[in-house]
């Protein structure tokens, strides 16, 4: 139970997905599986050319008591939620209320419905009669919602790291099993695209043209992504893979530029595998935050190439989903989980030509096998990083 | 939860008070109307936000009554609205006809401004983390610290702050001002003996009131830990509400004297 040693390993009992690829577990496993990505024109209005992982399925409605609730975010939740019904009735049957805790993680929350809403008082002085901060921008709204559709009443918050907001919930969720405040928790998170952050990241010069190329001797950029991911991690359950380390750590080099060598990478990956009691040769495969930026794809590759070795196979699925943001960090647990469960390693889309600085190995092809170990990274403006490992059940 | 868990030490900025001892003695300063946010160098001081000053400057107070080395300790930072004025600050630009965003308030927009900012100050790699949960903030803030004192057999700073909500968000008299509140937290074994502690973070019922910061302060959604820390400092005993009823009810048992 302690930091220096190997933790208890959870199960994750069920995980549920949406985002530019699918509306479900099932789509977005055929998509990975095909090599199809699901980037395209933004719909958001932008002075500037990019291409967006924008959600283009239909959402469902809140229930009515929920309306004022009713957002982009909080419409996605409610999608997750559904999609992993019967999972949730057995975990609400094998647990009480109070010891089920909400974890979320999220970098926009209602940011899309505060900036419209905030473009009518600039122009008419006043907000639309329906906007309300707290029910639609603020993080209590999807916890509000998340807790109210499930009936949820342990511990509830959302974790706001920006790039790694829906990965640490994880670590808190597996701290509180240790120290036995919850018996269970739904974990994960959402982000929405909105304008403000696709021009913020236009202003820092991030932003590829054209569907990102992590990895590649010419990338240029990475894409913004939407949609969401949650996780069902237990005491006890039927497991479809197992929580087995989560790694955290800090840069304290740069607000928004990554250690160059990659040292806070290298940490979070370090406690990760000492979380998980395993050697670095037991990692089958490593989902990396790999955005397509010059500087984060040559210190992660770094980062992961000094401590894991050259051989294991790395992915960025932000060749398919765009950077999530927010919900990065939970939907590639989820891809981890999947490459586990389904028995594949998508390809790194649009890799090649490789960067000759990396030099670790970049799965430009589907793998198909057998994986036990899969390692998820996630970096974040702060110099925030978290490193996961989820395991094949035991 | 249950067990206790022991205090090493406590900050706070409230504007118009040095920091948690004028606070806690009412004592009303004028100097210490902003934050100084020493902690911080001056160039990164420079760029941080009126959130993230205070942040500091509570931080500050509980690493130094603490004792905890910065570089090592981790950290749990609570916001219900985080950088909420400097989003403002970028709608404004991006309304506006030039639509130009200012890379460096983007970069410092994030809810984890603060604790990137102090991470770095302190050079500290280890974990920190940025939460939020409205009025429930202090509560889910500790409660994550707990976890790790448990879980991980070792200290954390809880720190939750906001600052004045945007005026053009929120109706006409549900505003609040600013305050940040810190708390040093630690396993029992690793505290002086007759350290203060606290236990039983449950929804019950409170036997204590928090202390002077009725109107806009105590509608700040980080009321509950200013409480705390000031109930502390004045050595209460009691159940105290970790909100002033616009959360869901925590409530946190204090023990200041431990003979």
């Amino acid at each position: 139970m302690k930091r220096n040693g190997a933790v208890t390993p959870y199960p994750i009992s069920g995980y549920a997905l949406c985002n530019s690829i699918g509306m479900n577990r099932h789509e977005v496993r055929e998509a990975l599986h095909a090599g199809h990505a699901g980037l395209g024109p933004s719909p958001i209005e932008l002075p500037f050319e990019t291409v967006v992982g924008a959600v283009t399925g239909k959402l469902p409605d809140l229930p009515a008591e929920l309306g004022p609730w009713t957002t982009r975010t909080t419409r996605i939740a409610r999608l997750l939620l559904d999609e992993l019904g019967p999972e949730l009735e057995r975990l609400r049957e094998a647990w009480r209320p109070e010891r089920i805790a909400v974890l979320l993680g999220t970098s926009t929350a209602g940011a899309d419905v505060t900036e419209m809403a905030y473009r009518q008082f600039l122009s008419t002085g006043s907000l639309p009669e329906d906007y309300d901060l707290f029910k639609q921008h603020t993080y209590g709204a999807v916890l509000h919602v998340t807790r109210e559709l499930i009936g949820a009443k342990g511990p509830a918050w959302v974790i706001s790291t920006a790039c790694t907001s829906s990965a640490k919930p994880l670590a808190s969720a597996q701290r509180l099993l240790d120290a036995d405040l919850i018996d269970a928790a739904i974990v994960g998170g959402i982000d929405t695209l909105c304008s403000m952050t696709l021009r913020g990241f236009k202003s820092l010069d991030a932003l590829a043209v054209e569907p990102s190329r992590p990895f590649a001797a010419d990338r240029k950029g990475l894409n913004i992504g939407e949609g969401g991911a949650f996780l069902l991690v237990e005491r006890e359950a039927e497991p479809v893979a197992m929580l087995e380390g989560v790694g955290e750590s800090s840069d304290a080099y740069h607000i928004s530029a990554p250690h160059p060598e990659g040292l806070g990478a290298r940490l979070s990956m370090g406690r990760a595998l000492a979380q998980a009691g395993c050697s670095s040769d037991s990692i089958d495969h490593v989902n990396a935050h790999g955005t397509g930026t010059k500087l984060n794809d040559v210190s992660e590759a770094a980062a992961i190439e000094s401590l894991l070795g050259r051989e294991v196979p790395v992915v960025s699925t932000k060749s398919y989903t765009g950077h999530m943001l927010g919900a990065a960090g939970g939907t590639e647990a989820a891809f981890s989980v999947m490459a586990i469960a389904e028995g594949f390693v998508p390809a790194s889309l649009r890799a090649e030509p490789l960067d000759e600085k990396i030099s670790v190995r970049i799965a430009t092809q589907r793998i198909d096998g057998d994986f036990k170990r899969v390692l998820s990274n996630s970096f974040a403006f702060g110099g925030n990083n978290v490193s996961v490992i989820v395991g094949a059940p035991r | 939860m249950s067990r206790p868990i022991a205090v090493l030490g406590a900050g706070a900025f409230v504007p118009g008070f040095e920091g948690l001892e004028g606070w806690a003695a009412a004592r009303p300063d004028a100097e210490f109307e902003n934050p100084q946010a020493a902690l911080v160098p001056a160039r990164q001081r420079r760029r941080a936000s009126l959130l993230s000053k205070a942040f500091a400057e509570a931080y500050a107070g509980a690493l130094e009554t603490s004792q905890l080395e910065p570089s090592e300790v981790a950290s749990v930072f609570g916001s219900a609205l985080g950088e909420a004025a400097t989003m403002i600050g970028l709608l404004d630009q991006m309304w506006s006809e030039t639509a130009i965003l200012s890379p460096m308030k983007f970069a410092t927009s994030v809810h984890n401004a603060a604790s990137g900012m102090i991470s770095i100050a302190t050079e500290n790699r280890g974990f920190t983390t940025s939460l939020g949960a409205d009025f429930d903030t202090p509560a889910m803030a500790l409660m994550e610290g707990i976890g790790i004192v448990f879980a991980e057999d070792r200290p954390v700073i809880v720190c939750c702050g906001d600052e004045s909500p945007p005026d053009q968000l929120v109706p006409d008299g549900e505003g609040w001002s600013m305050l940040a509140a810190a708390i040093a937290l630690a396993p029992i074994d690793q505290a002086p003996s007759g350290a203060p502690r606290v236990a039983d973070l449950a929804v019950e019922t409170a036997t204590i009131k928090g202390f002077g910061a009725d109107g806009k302060l105590g509608r700040n959604p980080n009321i509950g830990l200013l409480d705390l820390v000031t109930a502390l400092a004045q050595k209460r005993d009691g159940i105290l509400a970790l909100d002033r009823g616009a959360g869901r009810g925590f409530t946190i048992r204090i023990e200041s004297e431990n003979p």
